[in-house]
């Protein structure tokens, strides 16, 4: 076999290369213009459904960096029937999640035995200052409008698709 | 320090050092150079404090610690799902990999064991981490060497295999996926069908790196017969991985021991070895494991059982007393943990076995006699995370 020079091999892998970008577009995109879709299941920001937070604080107690605060008072509530007890409930004062320390590992949406966490893929909420990542329960459960519905599974699984409450 | 000193130094250096790779013969003036610690070639924080003879390297010491974060201790105060986040983050380029030995010496200690449908899962995304951790050296170390073409390549196909690990698990470098008795939830749909896609296109980009980097003139000139490692000298210093078998020792965790809950036997691959031992035997045994990965993850997909993905595991974990050790073979090398636990929800105490360490000790050794540039050669080709060494 002849020798072909490094310098030609070299350009032709070049010369390769550039016919192949010029058929199937570039790889890249201009980011603030276009966006690219993460994944449904993308860990993007912690969102709050506040209906179903009881404060039971496990959550709290659950996140490796505690990152998230709650405070909550109790009240009574009147009787589901008539002539019943008055129920304790508790309300929720406060829930702050500090993204500024979250590790985004989802234990919290994991361990939560209510159903008032969920993860969406929304992630562009950097801030100039760092205080402002903390999101209080109103920027919490605002995020939950971009919580997408929960994928159906790849064929032989057994797990159910849960639903998102809105 | 005065050049005669110097003089006297190199030479009882290079007497204790007994070989003659280090040469006496010029009037050469000594010099000590401080590689790093923020240095592009360390991966992260490494410094290496090198000893100069003209430009041959007399001796040159790593020192680490610029980033420990005291996991050891760390974890004795964590439960052990919040240790899986934790160790995610000891090799970031191959995140999954590392929470999997855990949890397995976990699971040992615990008698359970995953479902088959999870062990699968598990390894198809045992390799797939392994792929995004060994595609960024293919890229990166053509970097270190002046070989731009190739990081971009090695990025842009990196890309698609990081997308598939966000799409099954939620997170494309901290998965956090893996859970005592099983994994956290099951692949979405259509999840097969794209990692088939992703893997044609790995394996594609491999032969193009065959091509562009492994097949390249400069590139062979700047790596073949540098830094050699014997096989008696890797094998003495504890090196694991694809350090070791580019020396020419056929080692492999996955193949010899492979630990129960991960199913490496149930595919038909091949274990790569090269003679050399010098930086290209390194660089091309991690392209062949690569391919293998791919195609270890492409006979998988294909043979996924159904089932649950879970075992039945107590909602709040505790470990039984005892003592387990578990290793298995990251995209760095051999790496283990050694969990003594009290019964208690957190472990008594554990002890990371991390390659990278082991692999960098070879340093002083593999360096001395070594012209400056090649110490950028040596130091890519042996492939070390400093979240991995440092812990």
């Amino acid at each position: 076999m002849p020798k072909v020079p490094g310098l030609v091999k070299g350009l032709g892998v070049t010369f390769g290369e550039m016919v192949k970008t010029l058929k199937e577009g570039p790889q890249t995109t201009r980011y603030p213009h276009e966006r690219e879709e993460p994944a449904p299941r993308a860990r993007g920001v912690i969102s709050l459904y506040e209906e179903n937070c009881t404060a039971c604080m496990l959550c709290a107690r659950e996140c490796p960096d505690w990152c998230i605060f709650i405070e909550a008072h109790k009240y009574l509530a009147p009787p589901r029937r008539e002539g019943g007890k008055p129920r304790q409930k508790n309300a929720l004062d406060r829930f702050d999640i500090d993204f500024s320390l979250c590790m985004y590992c989802g234990i919290c949406v994991e361990v939560c035995p209510f159903e008032a966490l969920f993860w969406s893929p929304e992630h562009e909420y950097s801030e100039v200052r760092i205080a402002d990542l903390l999101h209080d329960k109103s920027r919490l459960g605002q995020w939950m409008q971009t919580v997408p519905d929960f994928e159906s599974y790849e064929a032989g699984s057994e797990a159910k698709v849960k639903k998102v409450p809105r | 320090m005065t050049a005669t000193s110097d003089r006297e130094q190199i030479a009882a250096l290079a007497a204790r050092a007994n070989d003659n790779r280090v040469n006496l013969d010029f009037e050469t003036e000594g010099m000590t150079l401080n590689m790093g610690p923020q240095h592009p070639a360390t991966h992260g924080t490494l410094r290496i404090v090198a000893r100069l003879d003209g430009e041959q390297v007399i001796s040159a010491e790593p020192v680490p610690g610029y980033m420990h974060r005291g996991y050891e201790k760390l974890v004795e105060v964590r439960s052990y799902p919040q240790i899986n986040t934790l160790v995610n983050r000891i090799d970031w380029l191959g995140s999954f990999a590392n929470e999997v030995p855990f949890i397995l010496a976990a699971e040992k200690l615990m008698g359970v064991e995953a479902p088959p449908r999870a062990q699968w899962i598990r390894t198809i995304l045992f390799e797939m981490s392994r792929i995004a951790n060994i595609s960024l050296f293919l890229g990166d170390y053509g970097l270190q060497l002046g070989a731009m073409t190739a990081g971009f390549y090695a990025f842009r196909d990196r890309e698609h295999v990081l997308n598939q690990i966000e799409a099954a698990t939620g997170g494309r470098f901290h998965p956090n996926f893996d859970r005592i008795g099983g994994l956290k939830d099951d692949l979405p749909k259509g999840w097969i069908t794209d990692s088939h896609r992703a893997m044609d296109k790995l394996l594609a980009f491999c032969d193009e790196l065959d091509d562009l980097l492994v097949g390249n003139e400069i590139f062979q000139s700047r790596t073949r017969g540098i830094g050699v490692i014997p096989r008696d000298i890797a094998l003495s210093y504890g090196l694991s991985g694809a350090n070791l078998r580019a020396s020419g020792v056929d080692w492999d965790l996955r193949r010899d021991s492979c630990p129960p809950g991960l199913v490496y036997d149930q595919a038909d691959w091949k274990v790569w070895t090269h003679p050399d031992g010098d930086c290209f035997g390194r660089t091309w045994v991690r392209l062949q494991e690569t391919r293998e990965a791919a195609l270890i993850v492409k006979q998988l997909l294909d043979t996924i059982p159904s089932g649950p993905v879970m075992a039945k595991v107590p909602r709040i974990i505790k470990v039984p007393e005892g003592e387990a050790y578990v290793e298995t073979e990251n995209p760095l090398g051999a790496m283990g943990y050694y969990i003594i636990s009290k019964g208690d929800l957190v472990p008594f105490r554990v002890k990371i076995r991390s390659a990278s360490f082991n692999n960098i000790s070879v340093v002083p050794w593999v360096a001395r006699g070594a012209y400056v540039p090649d110490l950028i050669s040596i130091l890519g080709s042996l492939y070390f995370i400093l979240g991995d060494i440092d812990r």
